[in-house]
């Protein structure tokens, strides 16, 4: 299969996989989990308990590369193991039969199915919805689609909404294999198996599961429709994707495929990614500390930092002292840019943790009912968040916790004005946002 | 009618039961769980409906989460709130999400209530495990469990509606004392009257509270006991809860005779409907009453005799009926409950029933005495009070809405009632989701590590341009709102910095 569908706006990568796993994990952007499906190793609890996730942005060259698919299919509700794992994934039938679930055999996993079916349609009766079941730290959130139930059991403190968002984009993905005539299956044999429909594609689910630890999951905003996506891959980490969404224009773009990629070697348009990734992207190193004298330069913040333009501006505002790190989103072009992770975000589980930060502080900030707040500073034990929502942008930014917070404020602005300044070469201007 | 015909209340909107998991455990028995439902008139099977969901939830929680069970259950159009209240013992609220704002509230704060429900009915009655242990039928318990709750719901009865904590109550918190702050030459004088209070049964140990107005003076029992006490003195006792229920008495007494009791569908089924659970004498129709129960929280119970002590009658069926008294959880112990109220000072006075043999005969000789040692004093620590009173603004902070919370010392203080009301709305749910989010933190570092409190400082600028702010340092908590304040970051912290250093010692500096 060429194709997979994404939920409005949030554009669910995936790449040609013929059930397989790709040749190339490491290349897709949400490589890097520790502990593989060759977990062998000692010190199961703790393995667990790192591996409900993944990744959010590269790979540091010591972790074994995440490999999507299906793990622990031996495990099922009696398994202490599996009653530990920190994240489920189950969809099920609104009879209660198993179709997908992230860790274990599904069928052996029949009984639980049932029960979550029965808790769902306990409140159905009572003439109610459930959304959302808390115990302690884990949360249980419910998501009912016509005759399809999704649920997720976690233990990440991720808010609600960050999770309901993540069944919608599983149920997105389900959808996109099956299409929509599942109901109709539904509607004649409410009994009826999907599993062996979807036979071979645990890499799917188990990848898009993974990357929802990615930041541009934070920003997307998911709806009900459904975009039709071909992707090609274009070279070894080079991926084309097409959206639309008329299905018909969809099977159109598969019998293009070839002139697609007679364009792409004419235009040179591959070595012009190949060279602005080696370029790299924005550094906090760079951020001008003055302000007033970043006329000129301006940039050349971005990429190809000589050794000796870092000697001058490292003078403390990123690094282990100050700005961690920035997400900015311009809400006009729909469109966001973050920078790489400074020192000490450095290894995978501590830029994991910043984005549950970030997922914290995003929900809190956008909360439903009188609209969006318009700035929120928080410190904890583990960072200062400062977040900016204006009507041109949202700002996230991420500090040491003991940062001062006059200064932070400043750094904040100081951002918001650099990325003014590079606008037009970090942002597509005059792309219009996708929406449909 | 009042609360007691529960028909004219939205059926829908509140359900508050009790159940004992270890009960009915054998199919066709599953009635024999309940304990308590509101409202009693619910059909069975919408009973055994709510209860079922919520066992169910227990047990399946249970399997991810087996040292935390169900907590809450988010639906689309109710909240239900569960708390163990004891071992197997779960008490849980389904409330009615509304569509307007009113139905916003914490899911704390509803917690609250069922929290503080259940620690005065163990203060006056015993846990509800060891009633069941005394008389398994369970029709003891049942009959305590419906008239106590019964009675503490009436409180919340507004019109026809029950009125739970909302927003509008993000700047209060329940299950805390209020203290007076008090000057060093008043503190002297009360430290001598407590004293005195305590020495006046002889050796046996005696403990006291003294309140002024609705604030806490002074407390010699650990800070659960206190939180109690203190939470019925200023329901029942205080001279502005005695006015409070003076003026409705009338009315209710002829709500009381009007609806008696009925303990509806929660009996088991070989129990007939004429089983009644009786509050009071004077009204029992007829024989046929098999428990006489004391209803400590009833209103009106009080009332201040001539000699400044405060009576109440019908307090049970015992023989020491007229003399309230009460478990202390710290020493375990039964304890006599004295009170005595000159002008708005109220003292409480607790004696062991082990040192009491005769209770009509010596109790009465003990306040006398109390009278003859502590009434000088009592009448200039009066006086000290009443000259530094700052009256009922006496806490209010120019500029700041606040509360201050003290979890380990279970103190609170908070900008008054009135003040914090003048707040927008939306400044006041914004104030409620923080609280909902620190709440969140708070249940998650609550069993990492007994010593390890979060620390937490949130600052946020809401739509309406007020600040909303939560610093939450060393088991100590400040929510503040500020409206009309300048639109910097910094101005908002320095105000806090500012009102830290003056009012909470730089706690939060």
């Amino acid at each position: 299969s060429n194709s997979v569908s994404a939920s409005g706006g949030t554009g669910v990568v995936w790449r040609e996989v013929e059930g397989e796993a790709p040749t190339s994990p490491g290349s897709s952007g949400y490589a890097g989990e520790r502990g593989s499906s060759n977990a062998s190793s000692a010190s199961g609890i703790e393995e667990i308990g790192e591996r409900d996730g993944g990744l959010v942005n590269g790979i540091a060259d010591s972790q074994p590369a995440w490999v999507p698919g299906k793990r622990h299919v031996n495990e099922d509700d009696a398994s202490v193991s599996w009653r530990k794992r920190k994240k489920h994934f189950f969809i099920l039938s609104n009879s209660g039969k198993p179709i997908y679930s992230r860790y274990g055999d599904e069928h052996k996993l029949a009984g639980f199915s049932a029960t979550l079916q029965a808790i769902i349609s306990f409140v159905e009766n009572g003439g109610d919805r459930v959304k959302l079941v808390r115990a302690g730290k884990h949360q249980v959130v419910f998501l009912v689609k016509g005759p399809i139930y999704l649920v997720c059991i976690s233990c990440t403190e991720e808010p609600y909404e960050s999770l309901r968002g993540q069944l919608e984009l599983l149920y997105g993905q389900m959808i996109l294999i099956l299409t929509k005539s599942v109901n109709r299956c539904f509607e004649k044999n409410s009994k009826f198996d999907m599993t062996p429909l979807l036979g071979g594609t645990d890499a799917v689910f188990s990848s898009l599961i993974h990357s929802f630890s990615c930041l541009w999951q934070l920003l997307g905003e998911t709806d009900d429709s459904l975009a039709n996506v071909y992707v090609l891959e274009a070279s070894a980490d080079t991926y084309l994707m097409l959206l639309t969404t008329r299905s018909d224009a969809f099977y159109h773009l598969k019998e293009c495929r070839a002139s697609i990629e007679a364009v792409f070697l004419k235009s040179n348009v591959l070595s012009e990614v190949q060279r602005s990734m080696l370029d790299g992207g924005m550094h906090i190193e760079d951020l001008p500390v003055d302000p007033t004298s970043r006329s000129g330069s301006a940039s050349s913040h971005l990429g190809q930092h000589s050794p000796e333009r870092f000697r001058d501006t490292y003078t403390g505002i990123g690094g282990p002292c100050g700005l961690w790190h920035f997400i900015y989103r311009s809400i006009y072009l729909d469109q966001y840019v973050s920078s790489e992770f400074s020192s000490p975000i450095n290894t995978p589980q501590q830029q994991k943790r910043l984005f549950r930060a970030y997922q914290k502080i995003y929900a809190s900030m956008h909360d439903k009912g009188f609209g969006p707040h318009k700035t929120q500073f928080r410190r904890d034990e583990n960072y200062v968040l400062l977040c900016w929502v204006t009507q041109d942008f949202e700002l996230y930014a991420a500090f040491d916790p003991l940062a001062d917070k006059a200064l932070a404020i400043k750094t904040c602005n100081r951002v918001c004005q650099w990325v003014k300044d590079v606008e037009n070469e970090i942002f597509l201007l005059g792309a219009s946002p996708f929406s449909w | 009618m009042g609360l007691y015909s529960t028909a004219t209340i939205s059926a829908d909107a509140v359900k508050l039961c009790v159940f004992d998991l270890r009960r009915g455990q054998r199919e066709g028995e599953e009635v024999e769980k309940i304990l308590y439902f509101y409202p009693s008139e619910l059909p069975l099977t919408d009973q055994l409906s709510v209860i079922g969901l919520s066992e169910g939830l227990i047990t399946f929680t249970r399997i991810f989460s087996p040292d935390a069970a169900c907590e809450v259950i988010e639906a689309e159009r109710h909240s239900h709130v569960f708390y163990e209240a004891e071992p197997d013992v779960w008490m849980v609220m389904v409330v009615e999400k509304n569509k307007e704002l009113e139905g916003i509230w914490r899911i704390e704060a509803l917690r609250g209530m069922l929290k503080e429900v259940h620690s005065l009915f163990v203060m006056f009655n015993g846990s509800i495990r060891a009633m069941l242990d005394k008389e398994s039928t369970g029709a003891l318990i049942r009959s305590h469990l419906f008239s106590f709750i019964t009675d503490y719901l009436f409180d919340f009865l507004a019109g026809k509606k029950l009125q739970l904590p909302s927003f509008h109550d993000s700047l209060q918190e329940r299950g805390t004392v209020q203290m007076l702050t008090v000057g060093r030459e008043a503190a002297i004088e009360i430290q001598s009257l407590v004293r005195v209070l305590e020495s006046c049964a002889g050796s046996a140990g005696c403990h006291s509270l003294v309140l002024f107005h609705d604030l806490l003076v002074s407390t010699s029992v650990c800070p659960d006991d206190t939180v109690n006490l203190y939470t019925y003195a200023v329901l029942r006792m205080t001279p502005r809860a005695l006015s409070a229920s003076g003026s409705s008495w009338s009315y209710i007494r002829k709500g009381n005779t009007a609806a008696h009791l009925t303990t509806g569908s929660i009996l088991p089924t070989s129990s007939t409907s004429t089983e009644r659970v009786q509050g009071s004498r004077d009204t029992s129709p007829s024989g046929e009453n098999r428990y006489l129960i004391a209803r400590p929280l009833q209103q009106g119970k009080w009332s201040k005799g001539k000699d400044g002590f405060l009576v109440t009658n019908q307090w049970g069926s015992d023989m020491n009926a007229s003399f309230p008294t009460v478990w202390l959880q710290q020493t375990k112990e039964r304890m006599y409950l004295c009170a005595h109220q000159h002008k708005n000072v109220t003292i409480i006075l607790l004696i062991p029933v082990t040192s009491i043999n005769n209770a009509e005969r010596e109790i009465p000789v003990l306040k006398q005495q109390l009278l003859e040692n502590a009434s000088l004093k009592i009448l200039k620590v009066e006086e000290k009070l009443a000259k530094g009173w700052g009256g009922e603004n006496a806490y209010h902070v120019s500029g700041y809405r606040y509360l201050l919370v003290d979890g380990d010392r279970c103190v609170s203080r908070a900008s008054p009632a009135a003040k914090a009301a003048t707040l927008a709305k939306e400044s006041l749910v914004a104030m409620c989701k923080l609280r909902e989010e620190v709440d969140m933190e708070k249940s998650r570092t609550k069993d990492d590590d007994v010593n390890h409190d979060k620390d937490l400082e949130v600052c946020i600028r809401a739509k309406n341009n007020s600040w909303i702010v939560a610093r939450i340092l060393r088991g100590k908590e400040l929510y503040v709102v500020l409206e009309k304040a300048n639109e910097t970051l910094l101005y908002a912290s320095d105000a806090i910095e500012k009102f830290s250093n003056r009012y909470c010692n730089g706690t939060f500096s």
